[in-house]
């Protein structure tokens, strides 16, 4: 087989015209409406070039406070995933009893519906009735009992947790791939010359594994970015105004008002800050590749 | 190459082989219907009814609603109309805090269910919903000359009705108090703010939570502020007018702003208890019942839902007052309340129309009235009534009444939920009185420049 065989062009042409159609035409309709007042109000749709986004930005509307709440679920649900995600995965690449039933338990809430985990964690963080207050009361620790989804303080934290335990299973499952591909060679090798378990997983673990952390990450911070069920179900973007609003929570709640227009400028604004961050990051990942 | 092009011959013939065998079973299905439809055919009556279910057996009508708009009874009703048409019902209940939002957006792309639940309200189903499009004309139906004048307003645009009222309009949302704990305690009911205070103080001193507030729902909580701001306007007299020409504002008012405060303040002395924050509505009447807490806001069938929750709790053991914020003693009447609205982009328009015919007749609407608490008197002509003592000495206690503000005023009933958000951000401290109602001005003026409402125009 020539392994030098370049394929014709159309051979791409039905992928690119679906995904052109589908894609990329609607996202590029969507840029467009966000410079128009189209609303649900009026048929009568008019220009109104940066309106839009001089409403997003100004300091009378709350949308910074949205972006820096959906950066700030980002930054912590990637960070904490990972690490809780590598820490588990370390522990489940040893030899220990029921390996895979541990494995399946971690993994479990990974599948479940993330609406069905959000009114299952509505109920149990209720205040009065919820089972995580009750056993902290039962147990002597009623001091640590929180009102967690509805004060201001506790809500943001609250929701990052319950999606912390759902996701952190599904990075840990990658990780294991990632640990386990490596070579048990270099342990041996390393255990030769004198090295401990912090050292081999420094020195051998984590620099191998990197790749698969950088999946991860990409993962985490695309799904970060877009995150709304989770909190629709937990908060729906309260207590008050903003606690936990996220871009895509506010982007519902403007096509529900009918303001398109606000919307479609709010999601413009969202994809052109992906495409920054996917573009960043793509360069990062590929830059130690060399082409073959 | 060979077992290739062997493979590649052998799954197109199989791929013939499903699609005809896919056609030959809609070919039998045809049959068989047709066949049943012979069958059914010879004559009137029965046989003819037979023949309608069979017609109907695959026809599914959904219908999209907010908790508590769609009553158990009326799912009772429901499988009665699917045993008589054999049209099956999909009901489809959404939580309150997220309805609005859904709805919205169903309508706005196109996808709504057949039918769907809808406050009525003379502006806003024209500029919220806007039935006009996206709701079928109802006023030619049979049960439609039996819907309650004021309600049938209400749900009309250019004299004709979109929407068939789906509860009973009567009710007042009032606040609603255990009688025997006011007795043992000695209380009165309150005529001012002062006097409500007073009150308060006192079932709290007795070791109870004056008031059940449920403010995870998003809704309820804000009937403390459209309900008594009738009060507004018999304070200054053709406010609602100014209001709706856009000729005042709601920020500057010394009422709301009154109002407001109060509600703030009632949090801050405790009067709303620890868990309002987190408290349902659905857990009203079971609260109510414990004793634990003394008062709520609800409408006249409370009585009967705590009774429901509690056998040995007297139906007439719940009365009812105004809410006595900025000295409120104006009845806050509302003509308007959830209603069945047909989607004008259903397949199934004959269907809608049978069960909106089937949920008004006669023996539908004593149902519901005999198996639904909270209704004493649904707005049809043909519905029966049962007012008690109680609801009858409520309503005559208060000689003026207002409509209240999400009805008689434009574009507030549509942000109903925004207030909810905002008035939860006052009670968290985030935002003050004043800036409450100049979020509830913007909006207005928002909605109001979008539907290009000439009052809005400069």
């Amino acid at each position: 087989m020539n392994k030098k065989k370049v394929y014709p062009f159309y051979f791409v042409l039905g992928a690119l015209a679906l995904y052109t159609v589908l894609f990329v035409v609607p996202s590029i309709i969507g840029i467009g409406y966000s410079f128009t007042n189209w609303s649900a109000y009026s048929d009568d749709l008019k220009f109104v070039w940066l309106d839009n986004f001089k409403l997003i930005f100004s300091a009378e509307e709350d949308y910074m406070d949205i972006i820096s709440n959906t950066l700030k679920f980002t930054a912590v649900t990637t960070v904490l995933k990972n690490v809780l995600g590598l820490a588990l995965a370390l522990l489940l690449t040893k030899s220990i009893r029921f390996l895979n039933f541990h494995r399946g338990i971690m993994f479990m809430p990974s599948v479940l519906s993330t609406l069905i985990i959000g009114m299952i964690f509505k109920s149990i963080l209720d205040p009065a009735n919820g089972l995580l207050n009750t056993f902290l009361r039962s147990a002597g620790l009623g001091f640590l009992a929180g009102k967690w989804l509805v004060t201001s303080e506790l809500a943001f934290g609250s929701v990052m947790a319950v999606d912390i335990w759902r996701g952190t299973g599904y990075i840990m499952t990658i990780l294991i791939a990632g640990i386990l591909s490596i070579s048990l060679t270099y342990y041996e090798a390393a255990g030769i010359d004198g090295a401990n378990g912090f050292q081999k997983f420094r020195y051998i673990t984590l620099p191998l594994i990197m790749p698969t952390l950088a999946t991860t990450t990409v993962l985490n911070v695309i799904y970060g970015l877009k995150v709304f069920d989770m909190i629709y179900a937990l908060t729906n973007g309260g207590p008050g105004r903003t606690t936990t609003e996220v871009l895509y929570t506010a982007v519902f709640k403007r096509f529900g008002t009918g303001q398109y227009a606000a919307g479609t400028a709010l999601s413009s604004v969202m994809f052109l800050f992906m495409a920054v961050v996917g573009v960043f990051m793509i360069r990062v990942m590929t830059k130690g590749e060399v082409a073959e | 190459m060979g077992i290739k092009k062997l493979i590649a011959i052998g799954l197109v013939i199989m791929m013939c082989l499903s699609v005809a065998a896919c056609a030959q079973n809609e070919a039998a299905n045809d049959g068989g219907s047709n066949a049943a439809a012979t069958t059914a055919a010879p004559e009137g009556g029965q046989e003819a009814d037979t023949q309608a279910n069979a017609d109907n057996q695959d026809i599914t009508i959904s219908f999209m609603a907010s908790i508590d708009w769609v009553q158990e009874a009326e799912l009772e009703l429901g499988k009665k109309f699917t045993e008589e048409t054999g049209i099956k019902v999909d009901y489809q209940i959404v939580p309150s805090d997220q309805y609005p939002s859904l709805l919205m957006t169903k309508l706005n792309t196109g996808e709504c269910t057949d039918i769907f639940g809808g406050q009525s309200g003379k502006f806003d189903i024209q500029t919220m919903y806007n039935v006009e499009k996206n709701a079928l004309d109802l006023s030619g139906e049979e049960w439609a000359k039996n819907v309650d004048e004021l309600a049938a307003a209400e749900l009309s645009v250019n004299g004709a009705l979109y929407g068939q009222p789906m509860q009973d309009v009567s009710n007042v949302w009032a606040v609603a108090y255990n009688k025997q704990i006011f007795s043992d305690l000695g209380l009165e009911i309150p005529t001012s703010y002062a006097g409500f205070k007073e009150v308060c103080d006192a079932i709290l001193a007795a070791g109870k939570t004056p008031i059940y507030e449920c403010v995870a729902d998003g809704w309820h909580h804000v009937e403390w502020f459209p309900e008594p701001a009738v009060t507004a306007e018999a304070a200054s007299p053709g406010l609602v007018d100014q209001l709706n020409n856009n000729e005042a504002t709601f920020s500057g008012n010394a009422t709301f702003e009154l109002i407001l405060s109060q509600i703030k303040e009632m949090v801050d002395l405790g009067y709303w208890g620890e868990n309002y924050m987190s408290n349902t509505y659905a857990d009203s009447a079971k609260n109510i019942a414990s004793g634990e807490y003394v008062m709520t806001i609800a409408n006249q069938g409370f009585g009967a839902e705590v009774n429901a929750v509690d056998p040995s709790f007297s139906v007439d053991n719940i009365g009812y007052f105004v809410m006595p914020l900025a000295d409120n003693q104006t009845l806050n009447v509302n003509p308007s309340g959830p209603s069945r609205f047909a989607y004008s982009g259903s397949e199934n328009t004959d269907a809608v129309k049978q069960y909106l015919a089937f949920m008004a007749t006669d023996e539908s609407l004593q149902y519901l009235t005999e198996n639904v608490g909270k209704f004493n008197k649904l707005p049809f002509s043909n519905a029966p009534s049962k007012y008690t003592e109680t609801i009858s000495e409520f309503y005559d206690r208060y000689p003026t009444s207002g409509t209240v503000f999400q009805t008689a005023v434009k574009y507030v009933n549509p942000q109903w939920m925004e207030m909810g958000t905002n008035i939860s951000a006052l009670l968290l401290g985030e935002m003050t009185p004043s800036e409450v109602l100049e979020t509830i001005d913007k909006t207005r003026a928002d909605q109001a420049t979008a539907a290009s409402d000439p009052a809005w125009a400069n």
